[in-house]
């Protein structure tokens, strides 16, 4: 049997003598014609793209000027060209990532899962290349205040950022708080890299990077927990 | 053979193409006017709509849950549903993917729901078998929902879109979230079981004929 008898038996198959009911069809025009007020449509994907990438990327630079441009001024020009545009990429990417899973029916270039390794990886790739001491003076006390600070300008980010796309409708709630909280975490990374001067290989490879899967892994959970919630409803 | 040609005609047209006749088809663009339209409140489009694509949507769930009840009630719900994310609908976009993605989601919570409440309970098996009815009627093609019911959940769906509602590869890869090549490799799968069983049933030599 090829395939293009499978399609005819396939279309002879999909005969459905039981149709959908007239009435119920019925029923369920009246019950939306009760509301039919006008609505906006979403704006364009880049818009909303263009918002949460400027979010990002304002948080991370007013984080790092309260606290301090050490880390940056501290990196050699080499490390700065390889940081922080691997960096605006990988944000670039979630936020598109996140508009997308928002919007039904969306294109994706990535799953969640591998927009998070992608992250986590790449940026491993990088700092494992450019940092090279590996001494650990401080390894948990420094480690634990750089993860807090992370995750303090992560928060904002992905508060900002759901206000952005606030109007969507994410299909899978979790994915979408899990693409949020990478792209939030990526935002604390970028934070971390402009304001830590401690270059040790360990603490970068280890406290650095970690801000991003606990971040996205706070945005999963939040989320899983907002979509049981009975009322969580999109707003028109 | 010409005989076989000619049962298979007659097949075709008290089966499938009578169902597109009874069956409201409208074309891409007319959805994505008609989506517009609803958008801007207007009661007639939306009215058009909900005629023109129940049909597909209600064969989505009666294909998933092999259930007509459950698909009536899923179907209310997905239209609920889409109502209040009317506005995530963007003009020009195909129509179809932004659907179905939202009747995928109804379909997994409602699953989500149903496991929850009868995780332990063992319901009676109220679809008829494609053994039993191509053993009781050797001529007749099980329905849809009956011949699919043995492929995985993401399989069925994607030959759904993929082959009986006619969408593209790409309209299905939207709809479920996934990459086109995902898309290809359920199809293929799905398609290779569906062989087997078709086979095995001896619905090759139905009344398309004996078939290659």
């Amino acid at each position: 049997m090829n395939e293009k008898n499978m399609d005819e038996f396939l279309k002879q198959a999909a005969h459905n003598p039981e149709a959908v009911s007239p009435a119920l069809l019925d029923r369920i025009a009246a019950s939306l014609g009760n509301s039919m007020p006008a609505v906006r449509p979403l704006p364009s994907s880049w818009v909303l793209e263009i918002g949460i990438i400027l979010i990002a990327v304002a948080i991370a630079i007013a984080g790092a000027a309260e606290a301090g441009f050490f880390g940056v001024l501290k990196l050699n020009s080499f490390e700065r060209m390889l940081i922080f545009p691997a960096l605006a990429i990988l944000i670039f990417l979630a936020a598109s990532a996140w508009v997308s899973e928002n919007i039904p029916g969306s294109k994706r270039l990535f799953t969640p899962g591998m927009l998070l390794g992608v992250s986590i990886f790449g940026l491993l790739a990088i700092f494992g290349v450019l940092f090279r001491n590996y001494q650990t003076d401080r390894f948990l006390s420094a480690g634990l205040i750089c993860l807090g600070f992370g995750l303090l300008h992560a928060i904002p980010t992905a508060l900002l950022g759901w206000l952005v796309l606030r109007r969507g409708f994410a299909v899978n709630a979790v994915a979408s708080g899990l693409v949020g909280g990478t792209l939030a975490g990526l935002a604390g990374v970028a934070m971390l890299e402009l304001h830590c001067p401690n270059f040790q290989a360990l603490h970068v490879l280890i406290w650095h990077t970690a801000v991003i899967p606990v971040s996205a892994a706070g945005g999963a959970v939040l989320a899983w927990v907002i979509s049981r919630h009975p009322t969580s409803q999109p707003p028109n | 053979m010409g005989l076989a040609v000619d049962s298979a005609s007659e097949v075709e047209e008290s089966g499938y193409n009578r169902a597109r006749r009874f069956t409201p088809m409208t074309s891409d663009i007319d959805l994505e006017m008609l989506m517009a339209r609803y958008q801007q409140g207007d009661l007639a489009a939306a009215n058009s709509l909900i005629r023109s694509v129940s049909p597909r949507l209600y064969r989505f769930f009666v294909i998933q849950f092999s259930s007509r009840e459950h698909a009536d009630d899923l179907l209310q719900e997905l239209w609920l549903r889409i109502h209040k994310a009317r506005h995530t609908y963007r003009p020009g976009e195909p129509v179809l993917p932004w659907l179905y993605a939202i009747a995928r989601n109804i379909r997994v919570d409602h699953f989500r729901k149903s496991s929850r409440t009868t995780g332990h309970e063992q319901p009676l098996d109220e679809t008829p078998e494609a053994e039993t009815v191509a053993a009781k009627e050797p001529d007749r093609i099980p329905s849809l929902d009956v011949l699919l019911a043995p492929l995985p959940e993401s399989q069925r769906e994607v030959i759904t879109m993929l082959k009986v509602e006619g969408m593209s590869l790409e309209e299905v890869a939207r709809a479920t979230s996934s990459s086109i090549g995902s898309v290809k490799q359920k199809a293929h799968r799905g398609y290779e079981k569906l062989r087997v069983r078709l086979t095995m049933l001896g619905l090759g030599k139905g009344p398309l004929g004996e078939l290659p």
